[in-house]
């Protein structure tokens, strides 16, 4: 599998601590790739310095070929890497429909005075948004919400709103920065059926996430990091069961450590 | 249907001077527009971009002086000062705006009230250029193709064609994807960015187009009143800008163009106790905070969302 992401020697300091100590790991194209790691490993970070929010001090991060180190966020989105926010971001005060038309407009050719002059151009890329819209919204199950305030949702409900913006595009890459933290369990699985279903048909995805099991089951590799640096990384199953992982995650002997992870997920 | 309202409102605020003789009617009826106008280039900049802007009352006057030098002291037309006025305020705005976009919401208010501010000393103490305290008078009426606008009843016929191009224009802009991406901002910027828009040439324009409609609006009103001076950026303005705006609710376009008429109107209506009317005015204000804390617009808009949460149940 070719690489779509990748990043190098990624390096990033607070106050003389080190958040991140020269991680390096590649997303592969049509992959769902984890990242984990305790509170304080650098995750949030990692995917930070990735996406532009957060200046980084040394390393490359390239995409699909090009390299986007050091550029500025919204160039980043525009040359195909979406993210959602650990705390969840949409617009609460307009329509689920106006959440998902704004994630699509840089994205479509037509400017503003396509709009005003209503030509062809403008018309073609508000019905393909439209239609993109419906689609994912179909597929995260909150069709009959389309023209409401996103404000009255759920949070759980919220964070798909925040993954179907992301998805608008037809990005590259969609990297989610804790997609089912503070999600109602029930609905964990239809987030893990959704993503499947996108990755299915083609989305690449990084993910990072605290629970496990949600990891586990949902991805085709996992990197875990370690006080800013990569601690290993390989397939879930080989992750699952890697005695430095399970010490790293919760300072307890292997088996305390794995019983406690059943328990969290 | 909301356009359909607005085009017969317009229709009928431009028959205003064929309905009354009276030119305090329709003076006031020019104070309304003007001030209409420039409480929609604040919700421009306020309501849909959420920049609090104190500037408006900069531009404003710097906009009424732009036009009444331009006739009395550079030897053009009030329609040239117009002009001038709104691009010197545009220019202004973009040369102010850049450094103190980049600053936080907080740091941006505090620059554009100290610019407000920067503005009137200017406007008192240039004197070779502003005449100081004593201000212009006896500015001359407007002419266009032979017409000598030098009645209230003739000037009102201005401030109307200026007030509804204006409100067109920020119409357009405001119901337009443009529009649409300024709320996204005000909602959630770094959102903004990650979906591949930067916010800074938005917000920018904004702050510019809203700086120049100001000026222009200013500028109609000096002419409107034949004579300028410091007070013209009294904080009075201000004030007024924005209560029409929170009063109507910010971010909603047409609520706020009906609060600027209704409040123009307002302070004349309650002139039947002249001792009180202000005290009155001050009352209805806050009674309408404490009954509709987001404004009419706000308040009509809870119970859409209310009405909408009730029917997919």
């Amino acid at each position: 599998m070719t690489a779509l992401l990748t990043v190098r020697d990624l390096r990033k300091a607070y106050a003389g601590v080190h958040a991140l100590d020269g991680v390096s790991f590649e997303v592969a194209a049509g992959s769902i790739t984890g990242l984990i790691g305790p509170n304080g490993s650098g995750k949030s970070t990692a995917i930070d310095c990735l996406s532009g929010f957060q200046k980084l001090d040394g390393g490359r991060v390239s995409l699909d070929g090009t390299d986007i180190t050091g550029r500025s966020a919204h160039l980043i989105a525009r040359a195909g890497l979406m993210r959602t926010f650990q705390t969840v971001r949409i617009y609460e005060r307009l329509s689920l429909r106006d959440n998902l038309a704004i994630a699509a407009q840089q994205f479509d050719p037509a400017n503003w005075v396509d709009e005003f002059f209503r030509t062809r151009r403008y018309r073609e890329a508000v019905e393909a948004s439209e239609l993109r819209a419906n689609q994912l919204v179909d597929l995260i199950g909150l069709s009959k919400y389309y023209e409401i305030e996103t404000g009255i949702l759920s949070y759980g409900q919220k964070k798909l709103v925040a993954l179907a913006a992301a998805l608008m595009p037809h990005p590259k890459i969609v990297v989610l920065d804790e997609p089912v933290a503070g999600v109602n369990p029930s609905r964990i699985r239809e987030i893990e059926v959704a993503l499947q279903q996108l990755n299915g048909a083609g989305e690449t995805f990084l993910i990072v996430e605290h629970n496990v099991e949600f990891i586990t089951t949902l991805c085709h590799h996992v990197i875990v990091l370690e006080q800013g640096r990569k601690l290993t990384e390989g397939t879930a199953e080989a992750i699952h069961t890697d005695p430095r992982v399970l010490e790293a995650y919760l300072g307890l002997s292997p088996e305390m450590a794995e019983a406690e992870m059943r328990g969290a997920a | 249907m909301r356009l359909f309202i607005a085009l017969i409102a317009a229709l009928a605020f431009g028959a205003l001077p064929l309905l009354t003789s009276s030119n305090y009617i329709v003076g006031v009826g020019i104070s309304a527009l003007t001030f209409t106008v420039a409480a929609a280039a604040l919700n421009l900049v306020y309501g849909f971009t959420g920049l609090l802007s104190f500037a408006q009352l900069g531009f404003w006057g710097i906009g009424g002086y732009a036009t009444a030098l331009t006739v009395v002291t550079f030897g053009g037309n009030f329609w040239m000062g117009l002009l001038y006025a709104a691009v010197l305020n545009g220019v202004l705005a973009l040369v102010i705006g850049y450094p103190i976009l980049r600053t936080n919401r907080h740091a941006f208010v505090i620059s554009t009230l100290t610019f407000a501010l920067l503005a009137a000393l200017i406007a008192r103490d240039w004197v070779s250029l502003t005449r100081g305290p004593l201000g212009i008078p006896n500015l001359p009426s407007p002419q266009a193709f032979g017409v000598v606008f030098d009645t209230t009843h003739k000037f009102y016929w201005i401030a109307w064609a200026f007030s509804v191009a204006m409100i067109a224009f920020l119409y357009a802009l405001c119901s337009s994807r443009i529009g649409r991406t300024l709320v996204a901002i005000k909602q959630n910027e770094p959102l903004v960015r990650a979906q591949g828009i930067s916010p800074m040439p938005y917000k920018l324009a904004s702050f510019a187009i809203s700086a120049a409609i100001t000026g222009a609006a200013g500028g109609v009103l000096t002419f409107h009143l034949g004579i300028i001076d410091p007070s013209f950026l009294d904080f009075y303005y201000m004030q007024t800008f924005l209560i029409i705006v929170i009063i109507g609710g910010a971010g909603s376009f047409w609520a706020v163009i009906a609060a600027g008429i209704a409040l123009s109107a307002l302070p004349e209506v309650l002139r039947f106790s002249a001792d009180f009317r202000m005290i009155i005015y001050g009352v209805i204000l806050v009674a309408a905070m404490f009954a509709m804390p987001s404004g009419v617009a706000g308040w009509l808009r809870a119970r859409e969302v209310a009405r909408m949460r009730e029917a997919i149940r």
